[in-house]
């Protein structure tokens, strides 16, 4: 069965702690930035870095656009102000109290569905194997809807929904036996299993008074607009572990993409190291769902932006989160202002943007 | 068992004698899997019609006793007998019996739909809703409202034609990566499409309140207060399917041996092809018409039918249409007995039956290809 290898080139080695061998090399191999501390020197691929600067410029960019652009107008000048609490109170309390929010919620779930995806394709060694679709998005929104709806009472949306990624998880990887040994198969049970959390959902939503479910409903289709306080402050954590926890793994991660053989040869605790990154990458999934709701297409699309720009060296797990916030803040602004007086949940945009991107990675003829 | 022992005996004579010409020519017609299949004890279509008859005539039954309402079933079934009270024998006649009719419409259809389907794409995950064909058929419907096309007799065309252009690309998506051999990957370019064109959807509904009132309860599914007049409608295309699909029987069993062999009987496989393709997209647009998008229902019922009686698309296609009636009035039964004063969507609860047997299918150690 051909499977969609990850990256064109086999390259390896993004972090080079002291050279072992005593003919360390000269001076820096071809695309790539060498420093030396005494015993310690560290070796950068110029692409990835670049990338990840562009990101961040064009992250920055966007995100004064979404505190200015809206229904209410603001200038440049005055919103840099009322970030601060400077200026007209009216614009103070749109920055502060509405868009601000707002804009760290898009970015944090934005990074860790970007991010969960980045770690979820790495480990199942295919491109498509992002957490949305094998089914890790509908089981945590499954779950987190139970706890509005009542059903779960009293436990917290981010607790729950992280006990349904996990139990989606199990099932996804329970029923098709195994990571990424079945190729595609492991990707269609998923959808499975998706399919059935999708219709649990809709079946708590039938069960509860109109009030409750249009309270939960933002949730079923992916939305910045129904931010609950506590589960930002829990994505926030989630993200402030769980980001340099996955750069310290991205070496090790390099080291996966070859056969289990030469991974355990060179060293590597390859069960453990997977199991880490299976439960970093679910659990990031859940922090985002408990904030957005299953915006899944941000963890295919986000990826792949960050793979272009690094030129597919190494796996580009900063330049991912970068991408996946740039992607979730442009999306959510297109949805707020595109069709001004209607708000498109940010779901559905992500959803029109991405199929067919996913579409196309499915068509288009393969190397 | 049988056929293991047959063969290797039909080898004997044919490298024994060399004058057995027929046996021979019988080899290859035995190694092929058709053949083996009807030997290896599969159930005979007529032994399992009956059963599969009678148990859809018990849903039928069990539709028109069981309801949300305050009718209970002892009542409804003395409405039946003619005797009640008045109220009894409205709720039977003028609510359930409509209700169960179309059911019944609409689970032939889908089921025949997702039979013919799997046969064309060589692909037994190939189901309309799984692979957007639904999901086309609910887009176009929802781009009407928006234009402003009222005509309840133009839902119908309008969704046939949606199922149409859901369904040529998704197999065109087939043909362009060759994706034969990999059965899976077209569900994912359906899974993928059909997202697309649901978030579509809702933006059109997000757009245009007053269609969002008119199709909110239609797009997630369901048989509740669909009038007879819709069915109607359905009608004539229907019969249209009816009659291409009886022509197409044969060569699409022909088609299962094989390209070359199909054309070698006398066959066009690009035109039965193009034929079933229209076939699907009328009887799946129609159901969508009629019932809303309603997934799972064209995987489950041809999957346990080919279980049951081998894989012979004239056989599937017989024993589908009990065996859709049997699911789709199941499933509606539930969604009207789970939360008593209200109703389920119908998808939610064929989502429920089907997806483990798409998990199944999946799971399966060898993909069977079509």
């Amino acid at each position: 069965m051909p499977e969609t290898k990850l990256y064109r080139s086999p390259t390896f080695c993004s972090a080079v702690s002291t050279p072992t061998s005593p003919l360390s090399i000269a001076s820096a191999p071809a695309g790539t930035l060498w420093w030396r501390w005494g015993a310690v020197s560290l070796l950068v691929y110029r692409a990835p870095l670049l990338a990840a600067c562009g990101l961040l410029a064009a992250l920055l960019m966007s995100s004064l656009a979404s505190l200015t652009l809206g229904s209410a107008g603001l200038d440049l000048l005055d919103a840099l102000k009322a970030i601060f609490g400077i200026g007209e109170f009216m614009h103070v309390f749109v920055v502060q109290e509405l868009r601000l929010p707002r804009l760290l919620a898009g970015m944090g779930t934005g990074a860790a569905f970007a991010l969960a995806g980045c770690l979820m394709q790495t480990l199942a060694g295919n491109r498509l194997a992002t957490p949305g679709i094998i089914g890790i998005d509908n089981g945590a929104t499954a779950f987190a809807v139970a706890s509005v709806v009542g059903l779960g009472a009293s436990i917290a949306p981010p607790a729950m929904a992280l006990s349904g990624a996990v139990v989606a998880m199990a099932l996804a990887f329970g029923l098709s036996g195994g990571i990424g040994t079945r190729g595609y198969r492991f990707l269609v049970a998923g959808i499975g299993v998706g399919a059935l959390f999708g219709a649990g959902t809709q079946l708590m939503l039938a069960r509860v008074s109109i009030d409750v479910a249009n309270n939960a409903y933002p949730w079923t289709v992916g939305s910045l607009n129904a931010r609950d306080a506590n589960s930002v402050i829990w994505l926030g954590i989630a993200m402030l572990i769980g980001l340099p926890l996955a750069l310290w793994l991205g070496r090790g991660l390099n080291t996966l993409r070859f056969t289990d053989r030469v991974a355990t040869g060179l060293g590597l605790p390859v069960a453990r190291m997977r199991l880490m990154i299976l439960w970093l990458s679910v659990v990031l999934t859940a922090a985002a769902v408990a904030v957005a709701g299953p915006v899944g297409m941000v963890a295919l699309v986000g990826p792949e932006i960050a793979r272009y720009l690094s030129r597919h060296k190494g796996v580009p797990l900063l330049a991912s989160a970068l991408a996946g916030a740039l992607v979730m803040v442009l999306a959510d602004l297109a949805g707020r202002t595109l069709l001004s007086p209607l708000e498109v949940p940010v779901g559905i945009v992500m959803a029109v943007v991405g199929s067919p991107y996913l579409l196309w990675i499915l068509l288009r003829s393969p190397r | 068992m049988q056929a293991d022992e047959m063969i290797p005996r039909s080898h004997v004579s044919a490298m024994s004698s060399s004058s057995a010409m027929p046996s021979s020519s019988a080899v290859p017609m035995a190694d092929s899997a058709p053949a083996t299949r009807k030997v290896t004890g599969r159930l005979a279509l007529w032994k399992v019609m009956p059963l599969a008859c009678a148990i859809a005539l018990l849903t039928c039954l069990a539709s028109l006793l069981w309801g949300a309402g305050q009718v209970g079933p002892m009542q409804a079934l003395k409405a039946l007998m003619g005797q009640g009270s008045e109220e009894a024998r409205f709720v039977v006649y003028e609510l359930r019996a409509p209700r169960t009719l179309i059911g019944i419409v609409v689970g032939m259809m889908l089921a025949c739909g997702g039979a013919l389907m799997q046969v064309v794409a060589r692909n037994p995950l190939a189901e309309p809703g799984l692979l957007g064909v639904s999901a086309g058929a609910s887009f176009a419907v929802a781009v009407a409202l928006l234009l402003g096309i009222e005509a309840a007799g133009m839902h119908v065309i309008v969704a046939q034609s949606g199922a149409l252009l859901g369904c040529l690309f998704v197999m065109s998506t087939v043909r362009v990566r060759g994706a034969r051999q990999d059965p899976v990957r077209l569900v994912l370019a359906g899974a993928a499409l059909s997202s697309l064109l649901v978030a579509l959807t809702s933006l059109v509904l997000l757009i245009d309140q007053r269609a969002a009132d008119e199709i909110r309860f239609w797009v997630v599914g369901s048989l509740a207060g669909r009038s007879l007049s819709a069915l109607y409608h359905c009608l004539p295309s229907l019969l249209l399917a009816v009659v291409l699909t009886l022509w197409l029987a044969r060569p699409l069993a022909a088609l299962v041996l094989g390209e070359q062999v199909a054309s070698g009987l006398g066959h066009r496989p690009e035109r039965v092809r193009q034929i079933t393709i229209l076939v699907v997209a009328l009887l799946v647009g129609a159901a969508t018409a009629l019932a809303g998008p309603v997934a799972f229902v064209g995987l489950a019922v041809p999957y346990v039918a080919r279980a049951l009686c081998g894989a012979d698309i004239r056989r599937t296609l017989w024993l589908c249409l009990p065996l859709g009636v049997t699911m789709l009035l199941t499933a509606d039964v539930i969604s009207r007995l789970v939360v008593p004063p209200s109703e389920l969507p119908l998808g939610v609860l064929t989502t429920l039956l089907g997806a483990p047997v798409l998990i199944a299918v999946v799971r399966a150690r060898r993909l069977p290809t079509l």
